[in-house]
């Protein structure tokens, strides 16, 4: 065929556009709160647009369903909740956190679904002297001394679920992932837990696969690879769209015979929906199931089903223990409960009840002391859910 | 015995990506060809092609309820939608001077944002789910090997689309009718048909395959915030695998990707994130022509 321009060119044209294609921005936008006077007032920072829109969302239902079952009071006073947008990570978490703590003057700050978000606002808390109740994202950090958290630390779940592989799986187990910080800790809390009680990976190396992220949505090649090794089971930590690509497409590959084990993530929530039938039978580690059998988890999971439609998630349930928190702290704060004294309550509190079990703040690393369950997605009524099949570890440290 | 066992063994795991990596090719020699068939033959460079992509993609995820009239539906309303998008494109494109390339490029990339933003708007930032025929939800064996029944489909359904195009662009006039456009619009004026409207049929019919691809592909390459980037992408580096001179080129062009991005992440996992770059930096040094010149040569 004749071309009118030399192909050359034009094939320079195609790979330079190839090129600055494979670099891609993100963008969000800001919110606004409001500011009033009078009560006291607390900064709630969440992804209420973009990639993260879901957990984000959830994080702040969480809270106001305990605002709204406490007749909108914390520690007795009156909360002027002053929402924020995070966007997709710090570049947008950053200017708003700063709004909240400059501009809005809160007495704590709450929320926060990524890690580079909180990261990012860690050095503004020191320079305003206001704590943090995250309760999402929870990155390395050197100075906790205003840093709290209600979640759990990335690695927790794998070196949780570790010992019952251990004992309930004959054979090697093959570990596989999503390439980045998150998906490094979360097979890294596995992987060194498993290797400690004398567990066998069945990768090739020895090592955790780790797949490209998130350019990875087909994930039969590594399924095949999986295959040739003999695994006896599978371990693996996938969110999102992700998590869904890699349970449908494990259900109806060759390898779907295979057990597999995870990080509560990949059912969580609405991903289990998308999922479905592809989902049966997979095990996970997590911190919360809303089938959990005590006074605190009936109310909390009946008042949300009140409001919203299904059961509550780890991250609302997170963000309600959040306020739960916040709401003692500030009782104990005294008469004047300033930012600092909010701080210097929240390290004195014990024991906190919450929907998942009694558990405490790690003295040393501001997270949760707590109690991990094994659950199943299984038939309940008409729709799958994960329903806990066992106790794990206390983990914590 | 044990000899020929490891033999076996040594190909059998690769099997199944290798059959991937013609489903995952096929379906970008589809997605492709739209941009293949405006900038090769019409000269236009689109880079709202992956737009297209989504808008199929998007139409199978509103549309597709796990039956198989919601399927013909969906294939329907997703080349007519991505189809018109394209006849809007040729409209937009109107001023513009045949052979332009920057303000082709620029107008077009424009539009990709515009349209992108439209699509999350309407449809939500989450990557929708997209629910295949309930009688393809499951999975075969293929050489005692299990693989999803969708895909296996989909490998008979591509090839099908991608012989049906080969005879229309070389049984038909319409493609001799759109180079006489490119070389001599006046005298194409001059037989009675509008330059004009020969770029909105030439953006139609890309518009249609991609959108065609979009729904048919939507299990594969589902749609989300990136697709349009990642299609794009594909397709661009199609162009510089296979070239734009021949069919045969492109689908080369295309199956090569594919096989890259599933048997090579088999073979070489540790290599995945920059191999379909490593093979295409690979064929520009080695053939500044790209694969196609050999094709033609043959």
């Amino acid at each position: 065929m004749p071309l009118t321009t030399p192909w050359r060119s034009r094939a320079l044209t195609a790979a330079l556009l190839a090129a600055v294609l494979t670099t891609s921005t993100a963008c969000g936008d800001d919110a606004a709160g409001t500011s009033a006077g009078g009560s006291i007032k607390i900064g709630l920072l969440a992804s209420l647009s973009g990639t993260y829109q879901a957990v984000g969302t959830e994080i702040r239902d969480g809270f106001q369903l305990y605002l709204d079952t406490h007749d909108g009071k914390l520690g007795g006073r009156q909360v002027d909740l002053v929402v924020a947008d995070e966007g997709n990570g710090a570049q947008t978490a950053v200017p708003a956190a700063t709004k909240l703590l400059k501009q809005d003057r809160v007495s704590a700050l709450t929320g926060i679904v990524g890690g580079g978000s909180v990261a990012g606002v860690t050095p503004l808390l020191n320079e305003t002297k206001v704590p943090l109740v995250g309760s999402n994202g929870r990155p390395e950090l050197k100075d906790v001394s205003r840093v709290w958290h209600t979640s759990y630390l990335s690695d927790e779940p794998g070196a949780a679920i570790a010992q019952h592989v251990r004992d309930n799986v004959k054979g090697s187990v093959y570990a596989i992932g999503p390439d980045y910080q998150g998906g490094w800790d979360e097979l890294r809390g596995f992987t060194d837990a498993f290797g400690k009680i004398g567990g066998k990976l069945a990768n090739a190396d020895g090592k955790t696969t780790f797949t490209p992220f998130p350019a990875t949505t087909n994930f039969l090649p590594y399924f095949a690879r999986i295959k040739a090794s003999g695994a006896a089971a599978v371990y693996t930590f996938y969110a999102g769209s992700a998590a869904v690509d890699f349970v449908k497409q494990y259900a109806q590959s060759e390898i779907k015979d295979i057990p597999l084990y995870a990080a509560g993530f990949l059912t969580e929530g609405g991903v289990l929906n998308a999922q479905g039938e592809a989902a049966r039978d997979i095990y996970s580690v997590l911190n919360y199931s809303p089938d959990l059998d005590n006074a605190e988890n009936r109310a909390f999971v009946a008042a949300w089903k009140a409001k919203h439609d299904g059961s509550p998630t780890t991250y609302a349930l997170a963000s309600y223990d959040a306020a739960a928190v916040l709401d003692r702290a500030i009782g104990a704060a005294g008469n004047d409960p300033t930012p600092e004294a909010i701080n210097t309550a929240i390290g004195q509190l014990g024991q906190i009840a919450s929907p998942r079990g009694t558990w405490q703040f790690s003295t040393t690393t501001h997270s949760p002391v707590q109690k991990w369950y094994l659950r199943q997605v299984r038939q309940d009524g008409r729709a799958l859910s994960n329903t806990v099949v066992g106790d794990l570890a206390t983990v914590g440290r | 015995m044990i000899a020929v066992a490891a033999g076996t063994n040594r190909i059998d795991p690769y099997l199944i990506p290798a059959l991937d990596g013609v489903a995952y090719g096929l379906l970008v020699f589809v997605a492709a060809s739209g941009l293949v068939f405006c900038f090769g033959v019409a000269n236009i460079l689109n880079l709202a092609h992956g737009l297209l992509y989504a808008i199929g993609g998007y139409t199978a995820a509103a549309l597709l309820d796990g039956g198989w009239a919601s399927l013909a539906l969906a294939l329907a309303v997703g080349v007519l939608a991505a189809a018109a998008a394209g006849v809007l494109l040729a409209g937009l494109l109107t001023p513009v001077a045949t052979g332009n390339h920057l303000s082709q490029a620029l107008l077009t990339f424009g539009v990709a944002l515009a349209g992108g933003s439209l699509l999350v708007a309407g449809f939500g930032p989450d990557n929708p789910q997209v629910q295949v025929p309930a009688a393809l939800e499951g999975s075969v064996l293929v050489a005692g090997h299990r693989y999803a029944a969708y895909r296996l489909v989909f490998i008979v359904v591509a090839a099908v689309l991608a012989a049906a195009l080969y005879l229309v662009v070389r049984r038909t006039r319409a493609g001799m009718l759109v180079r006489a456009a490119v070389d001599d619009p006046e005298m194409v004026a001059c037989l009675g048909v509008s330059p004009a409207r020969i770029r909105a049929g030439v953006l139609a019919a890309a518009g249609a395959l991609a959108g065609a691809a979009g729904v048919l592909g939507a299990p594969i390459i589902g749609p989300g915030t990136g697709t349009a980037d990642t299609v794009l992408l594909l397709s661009l580096v199609v162009v510089v695998l296979g070239g734009l001179g021949s069919m045969a080129g492109t689908l080369l062009a295309a199956l090569a990707i594919g096989e890259i991005q599933t048997l090579g992440v088999a073979l070489l996992p540790s290599a995945a994130p920059f191999l379909l770059f490593a093979a295409m930096a690979a064929v520009l040094a080695v053939r500044a022509r790209g694969l196609a010149g050999r094709w033609r040569a043959a």
